[in-house]
């Protein structure tokens, strides 16, 4: 019995299209999964069925009739669950008031604590025996946090319960009693959509899987009659035409080293991360999305106050405890989240290029006008940043000229280390070219370095000389020169057994 | 190319753009002056207006205390204004004595009783990380405290040195005095808050303290001594307020805390920090002095001027902040 | 790891480790101004000490509620000092029956005083902190317009309100009563029970969801504009039934009376356990915190520190309670690995 059918939903978000043409098909008693790369579209589609946020154009018919964009709460009176990644526990209350948040039942005039408490133990007990559904969500890790949302979307009784990626922060005994349970839903009618990084378990849980690239499916499989050959998923994920390594023309001269990094860790994001990185060379990071990397880029630009990042930089060893610190060793960061950590957007241009000068010992008392304004003009005209005055509000540019004012900030320093979080992510195809264009300008014929992270995997191979992947906080593969391919990147990532 | 991008923005669409606010600010005053020489015969004389011009002065000097306190970001007020300003000029008003050899030893005292309280205040504001409004509010009521225990001994004595009488009280020909000291201070200001790279600073910490720390900014440090330079000011505005009355009480700074906040409101500063252009905090402390005058001169005395301003802020609010959700 | 007698309950959030230091710290209190006070034990001075400490708990107790939903209420004095004015303007003391009239008129300002504040934080989403401070002007101002200065009347039987033993025409055994149980101590058992009533609703468990997570509430469906108005309804009850009392006692109302109350309650309520950021708390030890406050308030005074000293003390120990509770709570916090802002 069909629960639920979406066709040709098309998304996009600004001037980037999430889903072009995305279609899905969910069964009563059935899990489908679905997989893609990041960027694919597959979280996209997921969140439209849920109701976070409304599709542009397409079809969805539940339980045989259309629907509109339905509101989160709406979705879960019609039977839609989705289990977000703690995007909406209360840290301070307790793992019982969590489950039943927003869908508490009376007795009489009061709350029926009772039966909320009988219904969280009821399905807690069976994902994870033993954990007590009085204590307060605060206190509990990333997995038990993981193991309530669930419950809390169980707790609704969907007819269609939606997990995005819920395995991630769980370890492997509570990845099996997740399926268990799972198993159990579908018995009993519910149909269920999976998605997850590690490809193993949509084999072992998925009755079926549709595949999304770039923005729309591209295949199905049904397990049942078509069994189960990762390859074949992998082709599909990443594309056939794509087999082939990026042209990468430069002398991958090694120069000395110029920054190594020894055991960086930090808490549960980052474990033991030791690299070096030699002057000229251009050093990826990727792997899936929420790995570390982002985390990574900030650790080694000194953003974590708590956080020592003992470092070698052209040869000094260094404490990068604060961004100061960091760029006084002109280690230099274009952070991911441009609007949220790299631009002020209501100020001008001017503003926004020259501001990391302010910091710089020995600068006169009165900002040199005509002389910064000169140095930004040459950054825009280096950048080719599309603005016609130097004076107009950074949030009044595109994305892509935007980045590069992000870029541009740096561009009279002379950079030791460029740290490149995600530096083309949203940005148009003509920018990203500018954009690349003048770093690997600046690697060829100045010798800069690059640690370079980038959630595109195009753009990893067609520049990385060396490649680092990067998974659960740790770095598990390394892929020099020609080993940098779709396929090794897609495997590596997604930990293929 | 690059010779184009250097040029100024285009005159018209820039100036609309940067001073609406302050357009927005005239055109409230101007409503209101129309509102009262309807009701009121003479609102509009000259004497009233330079003598509206003089008390707003007052409240524009305790506005640009608040004004860099919040432009520092971090949901960042400065209640302690009122009774800094008012410890200092019972403190000082002994040791002046109506000397004007006096004068450096009280501008000392002034500057010593500013800094010590912006420090206490910028420490567990930025550091101890304690919410600015509780913290300088709960300040207020110490320093009215000490204020307290200092007079209860003995009456406040001593009088201002003529010079702080010349430049708070009295006018030349006339125009006040104070006048000139605004019309002198503004452009410092602006200056210093557009044009230096502590400006730039400030401004950054608090439009996006993520990216200004990101880029080498010390925000912590920013905001600490945005209390203090607070602290500083209204200390020394102590010794304007005790020139402009002739003596000291243990009221004279208190009733400017309130429209030193709403002069900044009115004057269209975001209240969340990152920008703020000191003209239109004048004409906000215009607009909030002609309003005192209109609702004293419709006889609703100081029940009405509280009103009067209680709803002016929470409309203004709502215009500025209040952000209803749409999702 | 459980603790085994844990219970999360309204009444259960009462019982933790935190929790003991405070009633450890108000039995310290307690004892000292036992001491202090040499007729501490005397019926008389109990029910004048119970007397004096009521308008802080049970501002305090309204104060939590507002706090605990997120918010922050600094213009709970000023209306306090409002309600004063109206019950003592609407009242004529030759018309007993203006005493119901100057009740419900009373009421009805108050709910007035809490919408307009819920407005502003829950619905125009306007920081509390400088929404609240603009309104405390404008009830000030109201205030002043109905009484500009301290004064107005009212009825006897009023007085009940304070101290049944003073109208006349009461029943020996109600004096007798009204002696030992005071009606403040029953005021505020009234305020216990409405918080009690309160927190086992739905309302009550929204207030802890609406404070501590605003957008986890509202992902899962909570409508968090009407739980914050709500709480601020409800503040505006206690604020209430403090007004009822002060105008038993005083017979008159004043438009500046209650301004030191406000800043008072937030640190009684800081100091009794509540989050100034939200979400964590329980009024009852809301009250616990208005107690151990108004005890130091009392140890001062018995100390024989100079009259002049005291409003210095009461503000030095506002910042230190607020100071160090929160110092405290912070101490024992789970580690913010990611925290990398200034």
């Amino acid at each position: 019995m069909k629960v639920l059918e979406a066709v040709g939903i098309k998304k996009h978000f600004g001037g980037v299209v999430a889903l072009s043409n995305g279609n899905l098909l969910c069964e009563a008693g059935r899990i489908t999964g679905l997989l893609g790369a990041n960027g694919s579209g597959k979280s996209t589609m997921s969140k439209i069925i849920a109701g976070v946020y409304g599709a542009d154009a397409g079809e969805i018919r539940y339980q045989g009739r259309a629907v509109r964009h339905l509101k989160p709460n709406e979705a879960r009176q019609q039977g839609i669950a989705m289990v977000y990644q703690n995007l909406s526990l209360v840290a301070d209350l307790s793992i019982w008031e969590n489950v039943v948040l927003g869908g508490e039942r009376n007795k009489g005039l009061f709350l029926d604590d009772e039966q909320a408490r009988d219904l969280a133990k009821e399905i807690v007990d069976q994902l994870l025996p033993g954990l007590d559904i009085r204590r307060a969500v605060h206190e509990l890790n990333p997995g038990e946090m993981q193991i309530v949302e669930i419950a809390k979307a169980i707790s609704a009784a969907p007819r269609l319960l939606i997990l995005d990626e819920p395995t991630a922060a769980l370890e492997q005994a509570q990845v099996r009693s997740l399926f268990r349970y799972m198993r159990a839903l579908a018995e009993r009618g519910v149909a269920l959509v999976f998605t997850s990084h590690r490809l193993w378990e949509v084999m072992e849980i998925c009755d079926e899987v549709t595949i999304f690239r770039n923005g729309e499916n591209v295949g199905s499989i049904d397990f049942a009659h078509e069994g189960k050959d990762p390859q074949k998923i992998i082709a599909y994920i990443t594309g056939e035409a794509q087999q082939s390594a990026g042209a990468r023309g430069r002398a991958a001269g090694a120069g000395e080293v110029v920054f190594r990094v020894r055991e960086l860790s930090l808490g549960s994001r980052l474990k033991n991360v030791s690299f070096q990185l030699r002057r000229g060379e251009i050093l990826g990071i990727g792997g899936l999305a929420g790995q570390g990397q982002h985390e990574l880029m900030l650790a080694l630009a000194g953003g974590y106050p708590g956080l020592e990042c003992t470092a070698e930089v052209a040869g000094r060893r260094v404490r990068l405890k604060r961004p100061a610190q960091a760029i006084r060793n002109r280690v230099l960061l274009v952070p991911g989240d441009r609007q949220l950590e790299g631009l002020f957007l209501n100020h001008s241009l001017f503003t926004n290029i020259v501001f990391p000068k302010l910091g710089l010992r020995r600068q006169p008392l009165f900002t040199p006008r005509r002389k910064y304004r000169r140095e930004c003009a040459q950054a825009i005209d280096v950048l080719s940043i599309k603005a016609h005055s130097l004076d107009m509000p950074v949030s009044a540019l595109s994305g892509g000229n935007q980045q590069k004012v992000v870029v541009g900030k740096w561009l009279s320093f002379q950079a030791n280390v460029l740290l490149l979080a995600d530096p083309a992510k949203g940005v148009d195809v003509g920018a990203k070219r500018d954009l690349y264009e003048y770093i690997l300008k600046q690697v060829r014929e100045n010798r800069l370095s690059v640690i370079l992270y980038a959630s595109d995997n195009e753009e990893l191979i067609d520049y990385c000389d060396r490649l680092l992947i990067m998974y659960e906080g740790q770095i598990v593969a390394s892929l020099e020169g020609g080993e940098i391919t779709d396929d090794a990147i897609v495997s590596t990532s997604m930990r293929v057994r | 190319m690059s010779g184009g991008i250097l040029r100024r923005e285009g005159a018209l669409g820039k100036f609309y753009l940067v001073y609406k606010k302050l357009i927005i600010a005239l055109g409230l005053i101007l409503l209101l002056f129309v509102l009262g020489e309807l009701t009121v015969s003479n609102f509009l004389s000259l004497g009233q207006i330079l003598l509206t011009v003089k008390l707003a002065s007052f409240i524009a000097l305790f506005a640009l205390c608040q004004m860099i306190v919040i432009a520092a970001g971090g949901s960042g007020l400065d209640l302690s204004v009122g009774y800094t300003a008012t410890m200092t000029a019972v403190f000082t008003a002994s040791i002046m004595d109506a000397q004007n050899a006096n004068l450096w030893k009280a501008v000392l005292v002034a500057l010593g009783v500013g800094l010590a309280v912006g420090l206490a205040n910028g420490l567990l504001t930025a550091y101890v990380k304690l919410p600015p409004l509780v913290v300088t509010l709960a300040m207020s009521n110490i320093l009215q405290g000490v204020v307290n225990v200092y007079t209860a001994g003995h009456a406040i004595t001593g009088r201002p040195s003529p010079v702080l009488q010349i430049v708070a009280a009295k006018t030349t020909g006339i125009v006040p005095n104070i006048l000139f000291l605004l019309a002198l201070l503004a452009p410092i200001v602006m200056v210093v808050l557009y044009r230096t790279r502590w400006g730039m600073k400030l401004f950054g910490a608090g439009a996006n303290p993520t990216a200004a720390y990101l880029s080498g900014v010390n925000v912590r440090l920013v905001r600490c001594a945005a209390f203090i330079l607070s602290g500083v000011l209204a200390s020394l505005i102590g010794l304007l307020l005790l020139g402009n009355m002739g003596i000291a009480f243990k009221d004279m700074g208190s009733n400017y805390v309130m429209p030193s906040i709403a002069a900044v409101v009115v004057g269209g500063v975001s209240l969340g920090g990152g920008d703020g252009n000191y003209l239109g905090v004048i004409l906000g402390a215009v607009f909030l002095q002609t309003l005192t005058n209109l609702l004293v001169a419709l006889g609703w005395g100081d029940a009405g001027k509280w009103v009067g301003f209680g709803v002016v802020l929470y409309v203004l609010l709502i215009v500025y902040v209040g952000n209803r959700r749409s999702r | 790891m459980s603790r085994r007698n844990r219970r999360i309950s309204p009444l259960g959030r009462f019982i933790g480790k935190s929790e003991f230091s405070r009633l450890a710290i108000l039995a310290a209190m307690f004892t000292l101004t036992a001491v202090l006070q040499q007729n501490f034990f005397e019926t008389k001075a109990i029910v004048r000490n119970i007397n004096a400490f009521m308008p802080l708990i049970l501002m305090t107790m309204g104060q939590a509620v507002v706090i605990i939903a997120g918010g922050l209420d600094l213009s709970a004095g000023t209306a306090l000092s409002l309600l004063t004015c109206v019950l003592t303007t609407v009242m004529k003391k030759s018309d007993p029956l203006t005493g119901v009239y100057a009740l419900a008129a009373a009421f009805a300002v108050a709910m007035a005083i809490g919408v307009i504040n819920g407005v502003g934080i829950g619905y125009l989403r306007i920081p509390p902190v400088i929404i609240t401070f603009a309104t405390s002007y404008l009830w000030l101002g109201i205030g002043l317009f109905l009484r500009p200065v301290p004064g107005g009347e009212a009825v006897d039987w009023f007085r009940a309100f304070y101290n049944a033993g003073l109208v006349e025409g009461v029943p020996a055994w109600l004096k007798a009563a009204g002696a030992v149980f005071p009606p403040a101590l029953v005021l505020i058992l009234i305020g216990c029970a409405l918080w009690l009533i309160v927190a086992r609703t739905r309302t009550g468990r929204y207030l802890y969801a609406v404070g501590g997570n605003n957008e986890s509430a509202y992902v899962s469906g909570i409508n968090t504009a009407a739980v914050q108005m709500r709480a601020c309804l409800i503040n505006s009850g206690f604020i209430f039934l403090t007004a009822l009392f002060f105008v038993g006692q005083n017979q008159s109302g004043d438009a500046r009376m209650g301004d030191p109350l406000t800043l008072r309650a937030i640190a009684s309520a800081v100091v009794g356990g509540i989050a100034l950021s939200g979400g964590r708390g329980s009024v009852f030890s809301a009250l616990v915190g208005a107690l151990i406050i108004s005890f130091v308030n009392k140890i001062i005074f018995f100390a024989n520190i100079p009259n002049a000293f005291q409003p210095l003390f009461g503000g030095l120990i506002v910042v230190l309670a607020i100071a160090g509770s929160q110092a405290y709570a912070l101490s024992g916090k789970r580690s913010v690995e990611a925290g990398r802002l200034p």
